[in-house]
């Protein structure tokens, strides 16, 4: 197995491993956070947090794979590790965006669902006048 | 607050177009319509001063709390269930001397716009 090849295997492993961390902690601790956007009904945050989940994987995945590539010759271990440091941060630079974005939008939803209309009117009357509720 | 009811000028075409327009809005509170300075408008509202009615459009709910000129557009966007957000927006202290003052002046011009725009009898 040639420095080439085993560079970029590390580098698959590492980015699964962190991406599949990633989307577990997701998917553990996003799930009481759906629960109270759909008031309770867990049926529908469970589904709703298992699309964002493959959503979630599906973007990381891609990003990693489309990543692979080195583009230029590695021939040593020194060489090797340099290039894994760039790869992998990259990944986790991703992840943690989509991690961040993943927040924004669960915390959108639930004051969505948590804003209440509002009754009060917009501006204040002017004056007051009797009513002939016959008329 | 159930209703409001909008005292509007028969006269002028571009307030029966808006009336038009109203009519097919979904609304959270029900609007009636009724001509200023009616005979109806005078029986139901026996303290208002209906000069001033004949003026600028004015609102009355069904507590009797009126609202003249652009405070009662507000109260007609905010009766509407696709609106209700603007009128909180227009009504906000940075943008309601804006929204005074562009009401007013559409207002005061009604029958000249209504004409420029076809909308008379």
């Amino acid at each position: 197995m040639t420095i080439v090849i085993s560079t970029y295997l590390i580098y698959l492993a590492i980015s699964i491993a962190l991406t599949i961390w990633v989307a577990r902690t997701l998917h553990k601790n996003g799930r009481v956070f759906l629960v109270d956007v759909f008031h309770g009904n867990e049926a529908l945050a469970d589904s709703v947090n298992h699309l964002l989940v493959v959503g979630f994987y599906l973007i990381n995945f891609g990003y990693v794979t489309l990543a692979l590539k080195l583009g230029y010759a590695v021939t040593s271990a020194e060489q090797s590790i340099e290039a894994l440091s760039v790869k992998v941060g990259m990944v986790l630079l991703v992840l943690g965006g989509m991690h961040f974005f993943n927040l924004f939008i669960f915390s959108r939803m639930r004051r969505r669902s948590h804003a209440q209309p509002n009754n009060q009117p917009p501006v204040p009357p002017d004056t007051f006048t009797a009513v002939n509720q016959e008329a | 607050m159930q209703a409001l009811t909008v005292l509007y000028d028969p006269e002028c075409g571009l307030c029966r177009r808006a009336h038009e327009w109203l009519s097919e809005q979904s609304k959270i509170i029900e609007l009636k319509f009724m001509p200023c300075a009616s005979d109806e408008a005078r029986k139901r509202y026996p303290q208002l001063d209906h000069d001033l009615t004949k003026q600028d459009l004015t609102v009355v709910d069904d507590l009797g709390r009126v609202y003249f000129g652009p405070k009662g557009w507000l109260m007609v966007l905010w009766s509407l269930a696709r609106y209700r957000d603007w009128s909180y927006r227009l009504a906000a202290p940075e943008l309601l001397p804006t929204t005074k003052r562009v009401v007013s002046m559409i207002s005061q011009n009604r029958y000249q716009i209504s004409r420029a725009a076809g909308l008379n009898r």
